[in-house]
């Protein structure tokens, strides 16, 4: 306790005295994690969005005309049973004319023109994937029913662009992040060796006194950890004001698709930016301590 | 000397508390008095020398030979002078009493601990049986004279409740209780050095090492300074001081252990230069 007290009034004291290198420090530790909790969100916000794309790809399989309806039932009951696919519904040729034409409708369309003609269409199975990435082997599998199925259209595409986007988009994100990183690290290592070099006499009477070493050693240490949570809390402050209108201005280019602050989404981002800030002032705080301070 | 002088450092005023020390046992095989160390304990002494020196060398990194094979032994309670010119090997013989170098050769012993197979951990331990005095006083400038002294206590995780007597007890010894609320830039040099002494002696140590304490001061304060570590002496702590200063060594008529290139060249009670 009373080693706990010496410790945070010698931090802040430290911190206090050297304040333009303690400003410096948290600056740039804060211009990090804005950084760093911008890349987060942006990233997540990329994912709910592709999740929902995905949520929504089924593979639908044209069926060959005339088929028994058991053929077509023992079809439905294999492909349920495959691991990649939640559910198998059957829409036969009269319900596939009745969705286009209901469809056409819909958009304002003269419908009688269908009334009477020969229904073109097919009767298909729309499979719902439980993991919409595995829709390639359920489509090639379906390809191979050749005496069934008469056609399966691609889907996968545009979807594995988007998977790739994000990637990229990550990769370059922890790229750009490191640097940073590093450029806060020196600077929290530079400033606590400011500090060091600023108390260098109460260091040597310290030892001289006999002074146990984490006397010695722990305020530095705090003084890093300080920055960082300094760091991180105005950061998280500067998100809390700024969350509204990314919200709303997120939403407005997405439209439909779930994006915005959830509960750990915001657990999460206060998590990452905390955790990273006290874990950058702690680390060069130490590498200070442990480079200066023989 | 004049007797003003005399009676401004003869001690704390009367009435003042005395420091809780015993007089001094100066018998060898005694067990001097000592509070026990803060922490954890270090192993039970052996013997009573304060400090023991056994064929102790050091060797720089860049093969300068500070110290050459030096035996020295300096009793509890003992007042010894350390003289020799500068490079002499006076420093080098302090930073190995305080453990801040390590001998290359031989065995160096204070108060019973072998230093040369003593835990780093222990160090700090060992520093605070230890009172060490500079000729630059070391004092922090933005600390008054109290919390100078109390620094010690503070950074060895002293409780609270134990600091504020032992600071009084401490600046009632070198007589600065009433200069406790000054800070360094209105003392005089003399009183700064008596701060750093009061500092020295919070601990309870049973050794004072002084490095040239009267260095920065003129003649008049020097003696004041001296009367001081003569009285500590005479409370039973040991002290050993390195000095330039022939005229209070001369005077004195102490034990004088005169080191030249690395070695003791003398050993004996007398004055500053050999008498024939």
């Amino acid at each position: 306790m009373h080693f706990l007290r010496f410790s945070v009034r010698q931090a802040l004291q430290g911190l206090w005295r050297n304040s333009v290198m303690t400003f410096a420090a948290t600056f740039t530790m804060i211009l990090m994690l804005i950084l760093l909790a911008a890349l987060v969100i942006v990233i997540s916000g990329v994912e709910a969005g592709l999740e929902f794309v995905e949520s929504r790809v089924e593979v639908t399989a044209e069926l060959h005309d005339g088929l028994l309806e058991d053929r077509i039932a023992e079809l439905q009951t294999r492909v349920e049973g495959l691991d990649e696919v939640a559910s198998v519904t059957y829409t036969s040729k009269d319900e596939a004319l009745a969705v286009f034409v209901a469809a056409r409708e819909a958009e304002g369309q003269d419908i009688s023109v269908f009334t009477g003609v020969n229904n073109p269409l097919k009767a298909y199975l729309t499979v719902e994937l439980s993991n919409p990435r595995e829709s390639e082997a359920v489509t090639e599998m379906l390809r191979a029913e050749t005496g069934l199925v008469s056609y399966v259209p691609d889907q996968q595409t545009g979807i594995d662009r988007l998977v790739e986007l994000t990637a990229q988009l990550r990769n370059l994100g922890f790229v750009v992040l490191s640097f940073v990183a590093v450029t806060v690290l020196l600077i929290v290592v530079n400033s606590i060796r400011m500090a060091l070099m600023a108390r260098a006499q109460e260091i040597e009477i310290m030892r001289l006194v006999g002074a146990s070493d984490r006397y010695v050693r722990w305020p530095f240490i705090l003084e890093g950890v300080f920055i960082g949570l300094a760091g991180a809390i105005i950061t998280l402050v500067l998100l809390l004001i700024a969350s509204p209108p990314i919200s709303d201005l997120a939403s407005d280019i997405a439209g439909s698709v779930p994006l915005g602050f959830n509960e750990s989404l915001t657990l999460q981002i206060m998590g990452i930016v905390l955790g990273a800030g006290v874990g950058l002032g702690s680390l060069g705080a130490w590498i200070s301590v442990r480079t200066y301070l023989r | 000397m004049s007797d003003a002088v005399f009676r401004a450092v003869a001690g704390p005023p009367p009435g003042a508390p005395r420091p809780n020390q015993a007089p001094a046992p100066a018998t060898p095989g005694s067990v001097p008095p000592g509070a026990p160390l803060p922490g954890q304990p270090l192993p039970p002494r052996e013997r009573a020398d304060s400090v023991r020196l056994k064929g102790v060398s050091k060797t720089y990194g860049n093969g300068k030979e500070a110290l050459i094979d030096i035996d020295l032994v300096i009793p509890e309670g003992d007042f010894i002078f350390l003289v020799g010119p500068s490079g002499a090997g006076k420093s080098t013989l302090i930073k190995l009493l305080v453990r801040d170098e390590k001998a290359s050769a031989g065995r160096v012993e204070v108060a019973g601990h072998d230093l040369g197979h003593m835990k780093k951990r222990e160090v700090p331990l060992l520093r605070r049986r230890i009172g060490i005095v500079f000729q630059d006083f070391r004092l922090l400038p933005r600390k008054t004279v109290h919390e100078n002294v109390a620094f010690a206590l503070e950074v060895t995780g002293t409780p609270k409740r134990r600091m504020q007597p032992a600071v009084e007890r401490a600046l009632a010894l070198v007589g600065l209780t009433e200069q406790a609320r000054q800070r360094p830039d209105q003392l005089s040099g003399g009183e700064q050095q008596r701060t750093a002494i009061a500092r020295a002696m919070v601990h309870d140590p049973r050794l004072i090492i002084a490095d040239e304490p009267t260095g920065n001061l003129d003649p008049l304060i020097s003696w004041e300074i001296i009367q001081l570590l003569l009285r500590i002496n005479e409370m039973g702590t040991t002290v050993m001081m390195a000095t330039h200063d022939a005229e209070v060594v001369t005077a004195l008529r102490r034990r004088v252990v005169a080191l030249e290139d690395g070695r003791v060249v003398r050993d004996e009670v007398g004055g500053y230069h050999r008498e024939y």
